[in-house]
């Protein structure tokens, strides 16, 4: 999985030489700025269903016609299934922020996500409107710190880009 | 390839689970020890010729007949091939002792290795103790108490990093005999 270590490994292999001191400098680089994202994965895990509660409630009020009948939205079985959904993005959100890269969002939620929305006939827009409310209801430092909300907003609108 | 970090990711990805308080806290002693770590990559990396020559020559100090006609490191097109795969396995270690997990070890060294060395008839017991000499003199190097080599860094407890790097190297030494 695509990380600055994995990167770094990756090249030096390639080249067939030990680890250089840059590559050693550009592994510490990564290891400095960790620690934010380490703070935003974890408040972000502990809350995660909180979170997500939010953004599905944020899209089902803007777009009321997707309870109608036919629509995405039509029975709970189907509302589950999209909060659930929002959930899944947040999980691989905690994960790119583990290991500090977009690999995991790129690799699990990404990849084949428009051919997938498209053959379940899925609108994308009540997605990006949840994305979009999480996005600016994270307040700093009443969530976390302020380092560590821009690596959080920063991956929610790499999904909500994915998604637009 | 995997890392620290990524493999955390691959374990709670099984669960469908976030990564939680637990796990971060691992990975915290990860980023805290980084520098100690970079350090011990950099004492290895410095030193790897010197340790690579040094297992391979007391590999053939102990067991002589290998640099005669008919051992495996004579002439001298074996031997050089001998100290070229020690500076593989090496470097193939340092790559996972900077990542922290030992995937990139298994998946791009020890991989088929055993069955190779069957192959071309490379004597499985002179490999692993040429590894094993490498174990003592990189495990010296982590801990900063090569006699000769001492590097001038703010020392630390570099146990766990020491055992670590021990643990790669008794992989290849279960993965070739």
């Amino acid at each position: 999985m695509k990380s600055v270590v994995t990167t770094v490994i990756s090249a030096a292999d390639a080249a067939g030489r030990f680890p250089s001191s840059s590559d050693l400098e550009s592994v510490q680089g990564s290891l400095q700025r960790a620690a934010a994202r380490m703070e935003a994965a974890e408040k972000l895990a502990a809350n995660i269903d909180a979170v997500a509660q939010e953004g599905y409630n944020a899209c089902f009020k803007k777009y009321p016609y997707l309870n109608e009948a036919g629509e995405a939205g039509e029975n709970q079985v189907k509302k589950d299934k999209c909060l659930r959904d929002i959930k899944h993005y947040l999980r691989l959100i905690n994960y790119c922020l583990v290991v500090g890269g977009t690999g995991p969002l790129d690799e699990w939620g990404i990849a084949g996500q428009r051919e997938v929305y498209r053959a379940l006939n899925l609108p994308t827009a009540p997605y990006v409107t949840a994305m979009t409310f999480m996005r600016d209801r994270g307040c700093a430092p009443r969530d976390m710190s302020a380092q560590a909300l821009v690596e959080y907003n920063g991956l929610l609108d790499y999904v909500i880009n994915s998604l637009s | 390839m995997l890392d620290a970090f990524s493999r955390a990711v691959v374990a709670a990805d099984t669960k469908t689970a976030p990564i939680g308080a637990a796990e971060i806290a691992e990975l915290k002693t990860f980023i805290a020890n980084g520098n100690k770590r970079l350090d011990a990559v950099n004492a290895i990396s410095s030193n790897a010729s010197c340790i690579v020559s040094d297992a391979v020559s007391g590999m053939i100090c102990e067991n002589t007949g290998l640099i005669q006609s008919g051992g495996n490191c004579y002439p001298n097109r074996r031997m050089a091939a001998c100290l070229r795969d020690g500076e593989i396995i090496l470097r193939y270690v340092t790559y996972a002792l900077l990542a922290g997990d030992a995937s990139v070890l298994e998946d791009r060294c020890l991989n088929g290795l055993k069955e190779t060395y069957t192959a071309l008839g490379v004597p499985t017991t002179s490999t692993a103790r040429a590894v094993g000499i490498m174990k003592a003199a990189a495990v010296a190097f982590v801990n900063n108490t090569a006699s000769k080599r001492k590097f001038d860094v703010t020392s630390g407890d570099c146990a766990s990093l020491a055992a670590e790097t021990a643990g790669y190297f008794d992989r290849v030494i279960a993965a070739v005999s």
